[in-house]
Formats: C-alpha cells, sequence, structure tokens
C-alpha cells in the first residue's frame, strides 16, 4: 500500500498511458464501423470517428483501479466516482447510437448521481465563500442530481470545436487539483489528477485539427466527473466559479433559444464558417447566444484561435477558482 | 489577447456579483429559521433557505446575461 501522494502519481501515470493507448483503438474500431461525424467547422467537411470517448471511460476506470489498488481503504470514494462516470458513459453511448430528446438527456444524466447517493460520499454542509460551512442535510441530497445533470449538460454543450473540451476540462482539472491538494482531500485529489490525465491524453488526439470525435460518450462521462469531484472533494462553490465559461455557455445558449431544445430543432447557427475556413458570429437575431459567437462578435478567427481563447478564458476562471477556496479558507 | 480581456472583464464582474450573491445568501437566506423541534420546521427552514437562494443565483444568472448581450450587440452593431 503506497501513500495517498504516490497513489496520486500512479492513478495520473494509469490513466494517462491507458487513454492514450485505447484512443487511437477506439477510433480504429469506430471507423470500421461507420461511426463518424462530419467535422462542420471546416471548409472540406471531413468525416472523423465518432465516440472515442469511449478510450476516457477505459482510461478513467483503469486509473481509478490503480488508485483502489493503492489506497484500499479509498475504495469508497473511487467507487462512487467511477460509478457516477460509468452510468453517464452508458447514457452518451444511448444518445450517440439514437439521439435522445433534449429533455430526456439531462434528466438522464441527473441519474449519474445515484452511486454517489447510495455509498453516501458527500457531506451535506457545502462550503459558501466569505461565510463558511451551511447545513444543508435534507435539500442537499435533491440538490446533487441537478448538480450532476448542470455539469454534464454544460461540458456537453462546450463540446462543439476541435479540442474545446479536454482542453479547458484539463484546465479545470488542474486547479481544482491544485485546491483539493491545499485543502488536504489527497484521495480526491487523486481522482482529479486521473481526469486531467485523461484529458491530457485525449486533447492529443482532439486537439486541432481533430483525429476523433469524443461524443456525447466523453463529454456527458467528463462532465459528471467534475460533479462527482465537487461533492466528493467538497469544493462546490470553487467548481462553479471554474466552470464560468461552461455556465456561460450553455446558459446563453438555452435562454437564447428559451429553454432545451434539441440542435436539430434550432435553425439558426450561432457562427457561421466562411470560404475563407474562418468562422463568424451569427448577426441573426435568433441565433443562439453561444460562448464561441461572444468570443468571434469582435471579428472572425479561424475555429483553432476560438478554443485558444475558451481556454484563456477557462484560465482566468481557473484562477478565480482558487482565488475563491482562498476566500472560503479565510473565513474559516 | 485583445478579444479576451473584455471577455475575461465580463467573468471577473461575474465572479463579483457571485461573491456578492453569496454574501447576501448569508445574510438573508441562511439567518431564515422556523425552528428546529420539529422535522417538518427542519424541512420548511431548509427549503425557504433554498428558495431565496435560488431566487437570488437566478438574479445572478440574469444579470450575467444582460452584461453578455449587452457585450454582444455592441460588437456585433460594430461590424
Amino acid at each position: 500500500m503506497l501513500d495517498s501522494y504516490s497513489a496520486l502519481g500512479v492513478t495520473f501515470a494509469a490513466t494517462f498511458v491507458a487513454t492514450f493507448a485505447a484512443t487511437p483503438l477506439v477510433a480504429k474500431v469506430m471507423r470500421a464501423r461507420g461511426i463518424v461525424g462530419v467535422d462542420i467547422h471546416k471548409v472540406s467537411k471531413i468525416e472523423v470517428p465518432e465516440m472515442c470517448g469511449l478510450a476516457i471511460l477505459i482510461g478513467l476506470a483503469v486509473g481509478v483501479v490503480a488508485f483502489s489498488i493503492t489506497v484500499p481503504s479509498a475504495v469508497r470514494e473511487a467507487a462512487a466516482f467511477i460509478g457516477a462516470v460509468l452510468i453517464a458513459g452508458a447514457i452518451g453511448i444511448v444518445d450517440d447510437l439514437h439521439p435522445l430528446g433534449a429533455r430526456t438527456k439531462p434528466l438522464l444524466t441527473a441519474f449519474a448521481c445515484v452511486p454517489i447517493l447510495i455509498l453516501g460520499t458527500y457531506i451535506p454542509y457545502p462550503e459558501i465563500p466569505l461565510y463558511g460551512p451551511v447545513r444543508l442535510t435534507i435539500v442537499y441530497p435533491i440538490l446533487i442530481p441537478i448538480a450532476f445533470a448542470v455539469t454534464s449538460n454544460s461540458i456537453n454543450m462546450m463540446d462543439v470545436m476541435n479540442g474545446a473540451m479536454p482542453g479547458t476540462v484539463a484546465i479545470v482539472a488542474f486547479a481544482m487539483l491544485g485546491v483539493l491538494l491545499w485543502s488536504g482531500e489527497v484521495r480526491t485529489a487523486a481522482l482529479a489528477a486521473g481526469l486531467l490525465a485523461a484529458m491530457l491524453a485525449f486533447f492529443y488526439f482532439n486537439r486541432y485539427p481533430s483525429k476523433v470525435f469524443d461524443g456525447d460518450t466523453g463529454s456527458l462521462a467528463v462532465g459528471t466527473a467534475l460533479g462527482a469531484l465537487a461533492i466528493i472533494g467538497r469544493i462546490e462553490a470553487v467548481m462553479i466559479v471554474a466552470l464560468i465559461p461552461h455556465i456561460m455557455n450553455s446558459f446563453y445558449g438555452l435562454s437564447s433559444v428559451r429553454g432545451l431544445r434539441e440542435h436539430r430543432e434550432i435553425h439558426q447557427r450561432p457562427t457561421e464558417l466562411l470560404p475563407n475556413g474562418l468562422l463568424r458570429a451569427s448577426n441573426q437575431k435568433g441565433a443562439p447566444v453561444t460562448l464561441a459567437r461572444l468570443i468571434l462578435a469582435a471579428g472572425p478567427l479561424g475555429e483553432k484561435e476560438v478554443v485558444r481563447a475558451m481556454m484563456a478564458l477557462t484560465a482566468v476562471s481557473s484562477l478565480l477558482a482558487v482565488l475563491t477556496y482562498w476566500l472560503t479558507v479565510f473565513v474559516r | 489577447m485583445k478579444r479576451i480581456l473584455p471577455l475575461a472583464a465580463i467573468e471577473v464582474f461575474v465572479w463579483f456579483l457571485l461573491l456578492a450573491i453569496t454574501f447576501l445568501i448569508s445574510k438573508v437566506a441562511i439567518e431564515i429559521n422556523l425552528g428546529t423541534g420539529t422535522l417538518l420546521a427542519r424541512i420548511a427552514t431548509q427549503m425557504i433557505r433554498l428558495l431565496v437562494s435560488g431566487a437570488l443565483v437566478l438574479g445572478w444568472l440574469l444579470a450575467w446575461r444582460k452584461v453578455a448581450d449587452l457585450y454582444l450587440s455592441k460588437m456585433l452593431s460594430r461590424r
């Protein structure tokens, strides 16, 4: 049995190697089966293997098993984390193969919290910045499914451009790893290290120009992993701040098209692809207000630059999240 | 970098607003107490705290949206 810090290193390494090795294999299988998606932000409209988020699930599962072997006393937290991730991943697989309705998807992803509720890996005293812990023993378990639906679908809605999902989530996971280590939650920090490793490995293949797409299989699972980290590690408010760009993207998108709608129901796109390959913000009044549209409002840009801007904004929000944690510690 | 600055400023503004909202939640919502003697009173206290906090958070989201809308319409009208 290793100490928690060594286990953190083992989890990181195991997840990185497994995700990095699994991604091209999964991509090969998906292409052979004809499970491909069109890269809509390219003039050439190339086809890219879809559902490669399965590699993220494999990587996280391997990492969590390695973590459980090295720190057997943390098996409950590990099981709750990977249980939630696998449920969300399964919902993502169904959604990738047979698209779910706009209301069904958030409803189903809320159920990903079941392992956390059953295993009781939550403390119903969330830390409020500038105030401290608040007793919410009755209401907290009701809020957990909502939190899971919000995080998983916010990450899902950010997964629109090459590298946007793993790039931004890697930054958030890195910040959460720092906060969890600072708070002494080394076991949950090991899980954050696993998520960071999976994102770095997947980013290598998903970055511009993408060779793989994670699909809803990957994005719903990764969003759920963030929700699980927030609840198990007791960093709920800090996570909300870190996810400001993602919440901005999903909340604006939803409120500007007046509620939950499947993308097939929305006829106006937030961005337009120009013949020279650059992207431009849509000028149409009814187009969804997304983060990409806000970034492009100042003028056309390439997809790679838009994703860099998304990552820079996530870095700012992650820094604010660390400041939020400092404020929480400050009032204790 | 130039185009990130206004959006980063919106993020910082939204963060300050969030801190103000949490301060308000701590001073208004969390101070609500309908008693702890019975389970019903405890449930009612937590539900009202949640509703008041929810209303404040909704106000935060709407203020955030307003700022972003203003930025978007200003930038699009310049084109």
